[in-house]
């Protein structure tokens, strides 16, 4: 099921709308700013020589789940649904 | 880090070319057509476990997907020596010998042309891409080496203005679009391009951009306006003169020098002739939707007019009241802006025919008024909130018996029913509390306190929310679309003193919660209750919200 959902994402291009939209309003609440003064917060007390991408992204990811807004994940999942919903043959 | 990867992948690029990166961004991170999609989502998955999930990763010497968190890919990296792969995600390499992310510049070429052939496949606006400066920013930059960070503490964009002589209309005007977030980035990312650069002295546009220099320049003393006075007398020859001004009349005279200077400075805007895409339109031009039905044959004709404020009516809503003045008023503002269509382009459009028509009727009710059998405005009652303001605004109206119009559709000499809504929310929105009324015989200031929200939602006065029966309807249903609709205050102008002679001072926001009291030079820090609890005359309201064009 997951994987036949996915892949009408992908073959409809809605996934990469959605990813788009999902972009623009993280960027809009002010998430992206916010998690790249975090970024550079930890960049800066480790040194850049010696973190990863690896390192960032678990370091950031519990916080950066838990920033995003109800209201961005609440219009995310109606776009999903209602995506769903015109996919007779799912 | 450098942009020019590490040395393994330039081993690899000199070893292969960058042929193997494009076409598996083109085919697996960013697909530009059905073709490529249908394939991605048919492939893409990971071929030692089957299994599709986040951060997959392709390898760029082989056919081969593996997942990124299971360690699919490092284990075929390890196994074939493949030092590169591309996460299909997010189309950035990896090479697994120094065990991160590399950046190469010509691969990010490759990448960004071939995502904004993706975005433009799905009708998508260009992405955004974060402000990278250009050479000749970076040597700016460099001849510029001072610094200010901006703190909750600092106060770095205020200025006092000086009294030129019966000014303070001018001075919460300038204050109130010094503060208004969208046009000060307008002016600060200096986007005003003045095509007559020998002529710049006469550009009020330029002269505000101007003004923005000064109040972000961190001087203490306050700012002489002279200059600019100046050049709204010579192109508002009606507020020249030492004499007390209104400062609405100043703020929409202001807006319309503003307006046709960006036109007459920077030649045709935009390729429609109809529609002007100057920044004060684009921040401060509203639709005013206008429903006339017919009462015999419920024929609706709509117009839809722009405006650039809100002029509410305050005062009892007696019999002739208030909404034949809000409605000649506002007619008289979209006459204003009709005016603007001849001469620059505004767009008005209505299925009734021309703007004449809303034109005719206002008149109509206006020389006939006061109207009688208005029938839907209960007596006596005094809006005490910016919300019941907005209210009376967009409720249906009985035109009467002495404001018949002919039908469109039935040709028939009719009473009927009007109705405004807002077709299109401005960006910036500007209320107008009608506290002056110039009525025959006699003319009062009305000083009534009324309330008005930090925050407001205008989706009750929208169009969409109209209900052909009984206009305003506060309980539709939940709209299932996410438009937000609401705004938030940031400058208000208040009025003391009487009709005749009075003093103008005006409460702004800046930074994200910090209210300020302006009186001309004196700036004083503020709370939102004193703002809250003033008598207001001019609301500004900014979407919280903005959509893309």
């Amino acid at each position: 099921m997951r994987a036949t959902i996915n892949q009408k994402l992908v073959e409809t291009g809605e996934r990469e709308r959605l990813k788009e939209l999902l972009r623009a309003r993280l960027i809009e609440c002010g998430w992206r700013d916010q998690l790249k003064a975090y970024c550079k917060e930890i960049v800066q007390q480790k040194g850049l020589e010696h973190i990863t991408v690896d390192d960032l992204v678990s370091e950031i990811t519990p916080r950066g789940r838990s920033l995003v807004p109800d209201e961005v994940k609440k219009e995310l999942l109606q776009r999903i649904r209602t995506f769903l919903a015109q996919q007779s043959n799912v | 880090m450098s942009f020019n990867g590490c040395p393994h992948l330039q081993a690899y690029k000199a070893a292969t070319g960058t042929d193997t990166f494009k076409i598996i961004y083109s085919y697996f991170v960013a697909c530009s057509t059905a073709d490529t999609r249908l394939k991605k989502a048919q492939i893409c998955k990971c071929v030692s476990c089957d299994d599709v999930r986040p951060r997959l990763h392709a390898c760029l010497s082989c056919i081969y997907f593996g997942c990124y968190d299971k360690k699919h890919i490092h284990a075929h990296s390890e196994e074939k020596k493949h030092h590169i792969a591309i996460d299909v995600s997010y189309g950035t390499v990896y090479c697994f010998i120094c065990g991160d992310y590399v950046y190469d510049s010509e691969l990010e070429d490759i990448a960004k042309a071939q995502c904004q052939r993706a975005s433009l496949s799905l009708g998508l606006k260009q992405r955004f891409f974060p402000w990278q400066p250009s050479e000749e920013e970076l040597i700016l930059l460099r001849c510029n080496p001072k610094r200010r960070r901006v703190t909750e503490a600092s106060h770095i964009g205020l200025r006092g203005l000086i009294n030129l002589g019966n000014t303070c209309f001018m001075n919460c005007i300038l204050q109130s679009l010094a503060h208004t977030p969208i046009l000060r980035d307008y002016f600060m990312a200096d986007k005003h391009a003045c095509q007559k650069t020998d002529e710049s002295q006469q550009c009020l546009v330029c002269e505000m951009a101007r003004l923005y220099q000064e109040f972000y320049s961190g001087s203490r003393t306050p700012f002489i306006p002279y200059k600019l006075l100046h050049l709204v007398w010579t192109n508002a020859r009606h507020l020249a003169g030492y004499e007390q001004q209104d400062a609405h009349e100043f703020l929409i005279a202001a807006l319309d020098v503003l307006h046709r200077h960006c036109k007459e400075m920077n030649g045709v805007s935009g390729s429609n002739p109809h529609h002007c895409n100057c920044i004060i339109d684009r921040i401060f031009t509203g639709g005013l939707q206008s429903d006339v039905t017919c009462k015999r044959c419920n024929n609706v004709s709509t117009t839809i007019d722009p405006i650039w404020d809100i002029s509410l009516d305050l005062g009892p809503g007696s019999i002739h009241s208030s909404h034949l003045l809000s409605s000649s008023t506002t007619n008289a503002a979209a006459n204003h802006n009709s005016n603007l269509t001849q001469a620059n382009g505004v767009r008005v459009i209505g299925d009734s025919g021309s703007s004449s028509t809303s034109q005719s009727i206002a008149s109509t009710e206006f020389t006939h008024s006061p109207a009688p059998g208005f029938t839907n405005s209960p007596g006596n009652y005094e809006p005490t909130s910016l919300v019941e303001c907005l209210k009376r605004f967009t409720k249906t109206e009985h035109l009467g018996n002495s404001a018949k119009i002919i039908c469109s559709k039935c040709h028939s000499y009719q009473e009927s029913t009007k109705q405004l809504t807002m077709k299109k929310l401005p960006i910036v929105a500007c209320f107008h509390l009608k506290r002056f009324e110039h009525s025959t015989g006699y003319h009062k200031k009305i000083s009534t306190f009324v309330s008005f929200p930090e925050e407001l939602d205008m989706t009750p006065f929208m169009s969409s929310s109209r209900n052909n029966n009984n206009g305003y309807n506060m309980h539709s249903a939940p709209s299932i679309t996410c438009d937000n609709n609401r705004y938030s205050l940031f400058a208000v102008v208040n009025h003391y003193g009487t009709i005749e002679s009075g003093h103008y001072t005006c409460y702004i926001r800046s930074l994200k919660e910090q209210w300020y009291r302006c009186e001309d030079h004196l700036i004083k820090r503020a709370t939102a209750g004193e703002v809250l609890n003033s008598e207001g005359y001019l609301l500004f309201y900014h979407k919280q919200v903005l959509e893309y064009e």
